[in-house]
This record gives C-alpha cells, structure tokens and sequence, in this order.
C-alpha cells in the first residue's frame, strides 16, 4: 500500500505554524535561489535555513531522504548532459578519466541543481509538515473556493483506492491471458484492456458521487462553519509582513543592479 | 452570488466536483502503471485531465491538470510543481476539443493530440531549461544531450526533446480518450454536457 501524501505525524516547530506563514516563507527561500548572485546560494539556504526547521520539526531523516530520492537523478543527469554536452563557446574542460567536462557546463549544472534543491525541498517541507485538511483550510478561509479544496482532498484520498483498483484490474486481465512482458509493441497493446475498464468504472462512481455531493447541500450558499480551527496569531502575521518585504526588497534590489 | 442556484456556483457543478478528483487519480494511477507494469517508454500522465476537458469544458479541464499536479507534489515528488501551468494549458485545449466535437472522429482527436504535444512542448521547455537545465531525470535526457551536441542551446534542446516526445504521447493519450468516449452511454455523455452532439 502507498501512502495517501508526504505529512508525517510529528510534533515540532513548522508544524505550530499556520500554512500561509509557511507558503509565504517557501515563496521567499525560492525567491532568494533564484536572485541571490553568489554562487550555490540554493545550497547554503538549504544547509543554512531548510536543514535547520526540518530538525526543530523532527523530520530531518525522511526530509533529507524523500529529497535525495527525488533530486539525485536529475543532478547527476545534470551533471552528466551539462557537463558533457553543454553549448558554448568557453573550451576550458576539465579531465576525469576518459571524459572531458566543459568547465561552463559544470559551473551551469551547480548553478541549477543548487537552486533545485529548493524549489524542490521548501514545498517539500509544507508537505511533510503539514496535514492537507490543515492546509486546505486556511487557504480555504483566504479566498480559494472551496470546490477547489474539496477536489484536493478527495483526489489525495482517491489515489490509494484507485491504485488497489488497478491492480486489481492487471490481475484480472493477466488471468484472460493479457501479456504484461515481452515486446514494446506487446506490453503497448495492454494499454486499452488496463486503462478502459478503469475509467469507464470510475465514471459510473463520478455519478452516484454528483448525488451524494447534491443530497448532501455542498453546492449550497450560505456561511459554512469548520470543523478544525487554524490558529494565526499576530506574530505570525507580521513575519509575514516582513517576508513579502524582503522578497520585494531583493527583487527591486536585483532589477536596479540588472540597470546600473 | 444572489444568483447562483444550488446546482451550479463558480462554474463548477456536482458532476464536476464529483468527476475531477476521480480524474486527478486517473492521471496519478495510470501514470504510474504505465510505467511500472508496462514499462513503456511514454507517461500517459494526462488521460484524466484530458477526459475531464472533453466532458466538461476548458475551465473544469484546467482544473483537474492545475490540481493533479499539485497532488504529484504533495504525494511523489515535489519537483512536479512548476510544471502545474503545462497541465492546466492542455485540460484547457481538450476542453475545445470537446466543444468542437472532437471525440466523433478519430483523426481529429489524433490532430488534436499532436497540436497539444507541440503546445506542451512550447511551454515546457522554458520551464525545464530554466529551473531544471533541461534534465528530468528520466529516460528523455538522452535527447537532450543529442540536441545539444548537435549544436542546440539549452532552450532549444529542451523544447526539441519536447517537441519528439510529447506529441506522441498526447497523439496515444487523445485516442485512448476517445475509444472511451465512443464506448460511454449517451445519458452519461449528456449530463456531461461539454461534449458537443454530432
């Protein structure tokens, strides 16, 4: 069985906050990736800022383990394609073994992958944070429609069923004698048999879940009441201030350098 | 607000709300089976938000790519995130699939599957060169790195990576879609009703 999303049950620092503090700070780190002129600002502000909160919130293990596992095959792609093949006139190469790796190439590779790492970490350490139902309400209670919400959680809470169902669907067809090995273009003529009966299932269930949404008045106007209660206390209204402040300041600061 | 009927509020009604997370599973799932049962060599990642165009219109199609990528992110792999515009872009293109009755012939939806692939491609490509410097880890990094090497720059690697793999995956995933269309009862098809009538 997977599990339905990242969020792991912990007590700690990130997970006291309210999401918007947290989205607002994400926001700011990628900002500063990306506007920041020193070189791997991406990776300091990982080790410097990301590192630190995933361990005041007890995730530091899964946090540093989910990012490797996602970002470890693009860097090293990275490194490979960029170092090796990278267009440009700069010819200073750098030798290891049989292979020459362009210094640009090299330099660009860094540049980026420093960056991915937050881009991918910041949302990654929301996630691990912070429950889904949290987050869908306190952006529910900013303005995002609530359908929106609704869609969110109900898809997150899908994807396991609906997982089971299609395995339960490649048994069934592989019992029928529906070739799942051999040739490209063998495994290619699985694709119907898998795919059709899992849709045209799962549009029959849409139906009876329209009647449950209607029986149940969701479309219905009229203030709705919560269930949780998301705490945002002033402090964490004024970091927010002062987040969307930085960020402004950096990137005024980067286009009046761009002019001079 | 005054107006709005317990049907139908902010353009999203029932079928909708009930339909698209039922979709945004669709693109994770099979996605995912794509690749590990089969193990073929395309991402089939958008039937669902494909489906939902041509059923329910551009609006409820955006919805469902915006969404199921957002979900990658929450779920998988967080690196998914900034491809969420790419998504919404082609649910938007299968909702006017659908208003122009599409689903009826099978070479337009072949059309339709190669003009979205090269719309995709288009507005992947700043993205992956960009923020990923035109890797993703994956099998179609070896195309770049042939691009590149025939003199391409990185940009123009990516999006000529794009522009050979994404048509033919969009091309299969259109036709998938509509031997479903074709297969659907006409009483589903109408409460969907973005689906123009022949």
């Amino acid at each position: 069985m997977q599990r339905t999303g990242l969020f792991l049950e912990r007590v700690g620092f990130l997970q006291r906050l309210n999401p918007l503090t947290k989205l607002t700070g994400a926001l700011l780190l990628i900002g500063a990736a990306f506007l920041l002129p020193t070189p791997l600002a991406g990776a300091a502000l990982l080790v410097l800022a990301l590192m630190p909160l995933a361990v005041a919130s007890a995730v530091l293990r899964s946090f540093v383990d989910v990012l490797l596992k996602t970002l470890l095959p693009v860097i090293l792609s990275l490194l490979l394609v960029q170092g090796l093949f990278f267009p440009g006139a700069d010819p200073a190469t750098i030798m290891l073994g049989p292979f020459a790796f362009r210094r640009a190439g090299l330099e660009f590779a860094l540049t980026t992958a420093s960056r991915l790492l937050i881009v991918a970490g910041a949302p990654l350490l929301i996630f691990q944070t912070t429950h889904p139902i949290i987050l869908v309400q306190a952006l529910t209670e900013r303005g995002m429609p609530r359908s929106i919400g609704y869609i969110l959680l109900v898809a997150l809470q899908l994807i396991p069923a609906m997982s089971e169902r299609a395995a339960g669907v490649a048994e069934a067809q592989r019992a029928r004698g529906l070739e799942t090995e051999g040739g490209l273009l063998q495994r290619a003529r699985g694709v119907l048999p898998l795919v059709s009966p899992l849709i045209v299932g799962a549009l029959v269930d849409a139906e009876e879940r329209a009647m449950a949404i209607e029986s149940r008045a969701f479309t219905a106007p009229g203030r709705k009441t919560w269930l949780h209660d998301v705490p945002d206390p002033p402090v964490e209204r004024s970091a927010r201030l002062v987040m969307w402040l930085a960020l402004g300041a950096l990137i005024v600061w980067r286009a009046a350098v761009a002019v001079v | 607000m005054a107006t709005s009927t317990t049907s139908q509020r902010g353009g999203l009604n029932s079928t909708a709300l009930a339909l698209i997370p039922i979709a945004i599973a669709i693109n994770v799932v099979l996605g995912q089976l794509v690749q590990n049962v089969l193990k073929l060599p395309i991402y089939l990642d958008s039937i669902g938000t494909v489906l939902v165009g041509i059923l329910l219109g551009p609006l409820a199609g955006a919805i469902t790519g915006l969404i199921a990528n957002v979900i990658w992110g929450f779920t998988l792999a967080p690196s998914a995130l900034p491809f969420a515009a790419v998504a919404a872009v082609i649910g938007v293109i299968a909702g006017y699939a659908g208003q122009y009755g599409a689903p009826h012939r099978w070479w337009l939806m072949a059309l339709f599957g190669i003009l979205t692939g090269i719309v995709a491609a288009a507005i992947s490509a700043p993205i992956a060169a960009y923020v990923f410097g035109g890797v993703t880890g994956a099998g179609t990094d070896v195309l770049v790195a042939t691009f590149q090497n025939l003199g391409a720059s990185v940009l123009g690697a990516s999006f000529a990576q794009g522009a050979v793999s994404d048509p033919l995956d969009k091309t299969i995933t259109y036709l998938i879609v509509w031997a479903i269309v074709i297969a659907l009862p006409r009483r589903l098809i109408a409460r969907f009703g973005n689906l123009r009538q022949q």
